[in-house]
């Protein structure tokens, strides 16, 4: 089976087809997702803007990281949750689109940018905490991740309209 | 018009629209359910207000700027929906609840007042992104 079948396949059952074909589900489902973006790209974003030090440089990183990554995490539930449900439902028009591929691999590439984060130059945040200038590594992939996120959200507008 | 000429001008102009939305919903759920007792308790409600203020600011100015742009590229759609006027009126009431009850209420005082003005905030800002989102269909 290609993956054209078995996305052809996906669609066809019959859960997933009675989202696309009803009037009211999959707009609800479309609608979670695109108002998701409010919880999980903002909160990143600030801290993005943060580690740029472009907002609240008076906060500790720290502190900041503390108080919106959780909203991100639980943001980004909500947009993989119903994100699998939409694919589902147009599994073809996704597979078919190079947008929507495109949006995958931005996705994957904002997730190794904020796990290198992590692993790397967040491992001594003490030292760089409440620093006047945040490290060069910092800034990378905060502005990295902000360029990611909106991609993934234009990407996500070209699909809708494909 | 010249926004319907090209296949990319539309869906680029909702892309700013809808992260003005992201902006302006996200910090209104950030600050008021902070005032709920949702979230980390790194920063007070008023200091995440006052920090986030001018991001609420220049969202609403370029979710209306965007806005007109995409209601002259399909104003009948506009029109003979339901959801827009709703949307229209909920945004009126956002914004002037922000510059009123926001600061006076949900800020400026405590109790079952503060969290009764956190409410209305978020039900009119999150009304105003499901209005949206029912203009193609309601």
């Amino acid at each position: 089976m290609t993956v054209l079948e078995l996305c052809g396949a996906i669609q066809s059952m019959p859960w997933a087809a009675g989202i696309k074909e009803s009037s009211w589900k999959f707009p609800l489902i479309e609608s979670i997702h695109s108002l998701g973006i409010s919880t999980m790209l903002w909160p990143a974003a600030i801290l993005d803007m943060r580690l740029l030090g472009v907002v609240m440089r008076r906060r500790p990183v720290s502190q900041v990281a503390g108080q919106f990554l959780p909203w991100v995490w639980a943001g980004f539930s909500v947009m993989v949750l119903t994100g699998i449900v939409i694919f589902c439902a147009e599994a073809v028009k996704c597979y078919n689109s190079p947008f929507f591929r495109a949006k995958l691999v931005l996705i994957a590439l904002a997730g190794m940018n904020a796990l290198t984060f992590h692993k790397t130059v967040y491992r001594n945040i003490e030292a760089w905490d409440q620093a006047a200038a945040t490290p060069f590594r910092a800034r990378m992939a905060g502005a990295l991740s902000l360029l990611f996120w909106i991609a993934v959200v234009a990407m996500g507008r070209i699909v809708a309209y494909a | 018009m010249w926004i319907r000429d090209t296949v990319w001008a539309f869906p680029l102009i909702e892309t700013f629209h809808l992260l003005a939305l992201a902006v302006l919903l996200g910090s209104v759920l950030i600050i008021n359910l902070r005032i709920l007792g949702c979230g980390a308790r790194f920063a007070s409600a008023s200091q995440l207000a006052g920090d986030l203020e001018p991001w609420i600011r220049v969202s609403i100015v370029v979710g209306i700027f965007s806005g007109v742009l995409l209601f002259m590229s399909e104003p009948m759609k506009c029109y003979e929906s339901y959801s827009f006027p709703v949307k229209m009126g909920l945004i009126v009431a956002g914004v002037v609840f922000h510059f009123t009850g926001e600061r006076k209420w949900a800020l400026g005082a405590q109790g079952f007042r503060s969290k009764l003005a956190a409410g209305v905030a978020l039900v009119l800002w999150t009304g105003v992104g499901l209005a949206g989102k029912g203009i193609p269909y309601i």
